[in-house]
C-alpha cells in the first residue's frame, strides 16, 4: 500500500495469478466438493439440476412458442440453449461477486493467491452447467436439428466466454468485497439483462429501431454460443464485438488485480 | 536456512462497514464535492506499528500479550496473509500455519475426504496427500469413523482428525496459536510426542499463547505485545 512497505514475499501480478491458477487440483477439488456437499444427502443428487432445468425447459417451450406464434420446433432449441447458457452466464456473474467472500476463512487464515477462488466458484458453474446441457441434446435430436463443420465454432465461443468469466470474476470479486452494494447492483442487472437478450424472444421478431439491443456483450455471446449448436453461423459482427468487450475486461480486471489483490484480505 | 526479518513493520487496518463500505456514500463523497465525505472517513486500527525482529534456525519464540493485543495479526503476518502497510518483511524458508488447524474441514465430508481437503489447504498437492493419507488415517485412530461424516464425529474425534492433518506436514517455519493439545490421555501422549517431533524439525518456532509455563517449557525467547507494539519480555 504505502511506498515504504517492502516484503520479499511480494511478487508480480503476474506470477501471483499463476501461482492461483497453476493450483488445478486445490480449485477443482473444492469446487467439487461444493457440489458434492450440497446434494450429499439427496437421492438424485447434482441430477436435481438436470430436472429442475428440464422442468423449466419443458414448462416454457410450448407455452412461450405460441405467445410468440412461432413454430415449437424452431422455437424450442432457440429456448433450450437460451435458458441453459444465461443461466450459466448469470449464476457465474452472480457467484463471482461472493467469489472471496465466502472464502474469507481461508484467505484469513492462510496465504492463498485469490486468483484461485475464481477459478473455484467458475468451476462449480461449470459443473452445474454441464448437469444442464445434457438436456439439449433430446430436445436437438427432437427438433431434428443437423449439424455441420460450422458447429466446432462454439469451442473458440466457449473459450473467450471462460477468460470473459474470469476476468470479470476477478473483477467483480475485488469490487464486491470493497462495495458490499455492488452484489446487489449485479444482481438487479442481471436480471434485467435477462430480458435486453433474445434469452426467451427470437431476435428476428425485434422492430428494426430496437436492434441496439443485440450489442449488449450478453447477447452477442449468447449468439456466439448458440448459433453454432443450431446449424447456424452466427454474423461476424459479433465476434468483432466480443472480441472488443474480451480485451476491455481482460485489461480493466489485470488493472485493479495488480492494484488491489493483497488489500482483498484487508476488506473481508 | 530459515529466517524472519521485520523492520519497522506496521499493519493497518481500514474498519469498513460502519457504513463505510457502502458504494453509495463513496459515490455521494465524490459528487457532492467531500461536504458528505467526512462520514466515509475510514477508521483505521493500527494492530501492529513499528515491529523489530529478527530471527533465525533454532529460534522458539513465544508470543504473550493481552488479547486484541495483534499476536493473531503478527503470526497472520508472519505467514504472508496480511502485506505490511509500512515497513520491511523479509522471510526464507516454507511455512507451516497451524493458526486454525481445523481450516477447511467440511462437517459433511467424510473423514477420509477432509484428509484431502485439509492437505490440500495445507499446501500439499494431491498426490502427496495421497502419499500421507494411511499414516494421517492410522496417527488419527479413527479407524472406520473415517468414512463418516465427521459432522457426527464428537469435539474429541474431530480434534483428532484436524490435529493428525495438521502435524503431517514438515516446515522450516511453524506459526501456531495455542499449543495443539487433544484428545483422552492416550492420544495426548502420543499428540504430544508428534508435536515435539514437528517442532524439533522445524528451524524456527512462533507460538503466540496465554499460557506462561507453556511459553517456558517451549520457547527460548519470549516478547509481549502491548497495543501493537513489540516489547521484549
Amino acid at each position: 500500500m504505502s511506498e515504504a512497505a517492502h516484503s520479499n514475499l511480494h511478487r508480480s501480478a503476474w506470477a501471483d495469478w499463476w501461482e492461483g491458477t497453476r493450483r488445478t487440483d486445490i480449485w477443482w477439488t473444492l469446487a467439487w466438493f461444493d457440489i458434492l456437499l450440497r446434494y450429499r444427502r439427496s437421492m438424485l443428487g447434482p441430477f436435481w439440476l438436470t430436472l429442475s432445468m428440464g422442468a423449466m425447459i419443458g414448462g416454457m417451450g410450448p407455452l412461450y412458442a405460441s405467445l410468440f406464434g412461432t413454430e415449437l420446433s424452431k422455437f424450442f432449441p432457440h429456448l433450450a440453449l437460451g435458458i441453459i447458457f444465461w443461466t450459466f452466464f448469470s449464476s457465474m456473474v452472480t457467484d463471482s461477486c461472493n467469489a472471496f467472500i465466502a472464502s474469507a476463512n481461508y484467505l484469513k487464515q492462510g496465504y492463498f493467491p485469490i486468483s484461485l477462488f475464481v477459478w473455484r466458484s467458475m468451476s462449480r458453474n461449470l459443473i452445474v452447467f454441464a448437469h444442464q446441457i445434457v438436456l439439449y441434446l433430446p430436445v436437438a435430436i427432437w427438433a431434428g436439428i443437423s449439424l455441420n463443420r460450422s458447429a466446432l465454432l462454439v469451442i473458440p465461443a466457449f473459450l473467450l466466454l471462460l477468460i470473459n468469466g474470469h476476468a470479470l470474476g476477478l473483477l467483480l470479486g475485488l469490487v464486491c468485497t470493497r462495495f458490499r452494494d455492488v452484489t446487489q447492483i449485479v444482481t438487479s442487472v442481471m436480471q434485467m439483462a435477462m430480458f435486453l437478450t433474445p434469452v426467451f424472444w427470437l431476435p428476428e421478431s425485434l422492430p428494426d429501431r430496437a436492434r441496439y439491443i443485440l450489442w449488449n456483450p450478453m447477447a452477442q455471446m449468447l449468439e456466439l454460443l448458440r448459433a453454432p449448436l443450431m446449424g447456424n453461423v452466427a454474423p461476424a459482427y459479433n465476434w468483432y464485438g466480443i472480441l472488443a468487450w474480451t480485451v476491455f475486461s481482460v485489461v480493466a480486471s489485470a488493472m485493479l488485480f495488480s492494484k488491489y489483490r493483497r488489500r482483498v484480505v484487508y476488506w473481508l | 536456512m530459515a529466517s524472519i526479518t521485520l523492520k519497522d513493520v506496521s499493519v493497518n487496518f481500514p474498519i469498513y462497514g460502519a457504513g463505510a463500505a457502502s458504494f453509495k456514500k463513496t459515490l455521494a463523497a465524490s459528487v457532492t464535492g467531500g461536504r458528505f465525505g467526512k462520514e466515509t472517513g475510514v477508521a483505521v486500527v493500527q494492530a501492529l506499528s513499528g515491529i523489530n525482529l529478527e530471527l533465525k534456525s533454532g529460534d522458539r519464540l513465544g508470543l504473550i500479550g493481552h488479547n486484541g493485543a495483534g499476536k493473531s495479526t503478527l503470526l497472520r503476518t508472519l505467514a504472508g496473509i496480511y502485506e505490511p502497510s509500512s515497513g520491511q518483511f523479509s522471510r526464507v524458508g516454507s511455512v507451516a500455519s497451524l493458526i486454525d488447524p481445523s481450516l477447511g474441514i467440511e462437517p459433511d465430508a467424510t473423514g477420509l475426504e477432509n484428509i484431502m481437503l485439509r492437505g490440500l489447504v495445507m499446501g500439499m498437492s494431491k498426490k502427496q496427500v495421497d502419499h500421507v493419507l494411511p499414516e494421517i488415517s492410522e496417527f488419527s485412530g479413527l479407524g472406520d469413523y473415517l468414512a463418516m461424516p465427521v459432522r457426527t464425529y464428537s469435539t474429541g474425534m474431530m480434534m483428532r482428525l484436524a490435529f493428525s492433518i495438521s502435524t503431517s506436514v514438515k516446515a522450516d517455519i511453524l506459526l501456531m496459536d495455542e499449543w495443539l493439545s487433544v484428545g483422552d490421555a492416550e492420544f495426548t501422549e502420543k499428540a504430544e510426542k508428534r508435536m515435539q517431533d514437528m517442532v524439533a524439525g522445524s528451524g524456527i518456532l512462533i507460538l503466540a499463547s496465554h499460557s506462561p509455563d507453556l511459553i517456558a517449557k517451549e520457547c527460548n525467547r519470549v516478547v509481549r505485545l502491548e497495543h501493537g507494539r513489540l516489547v521484549e519480555a
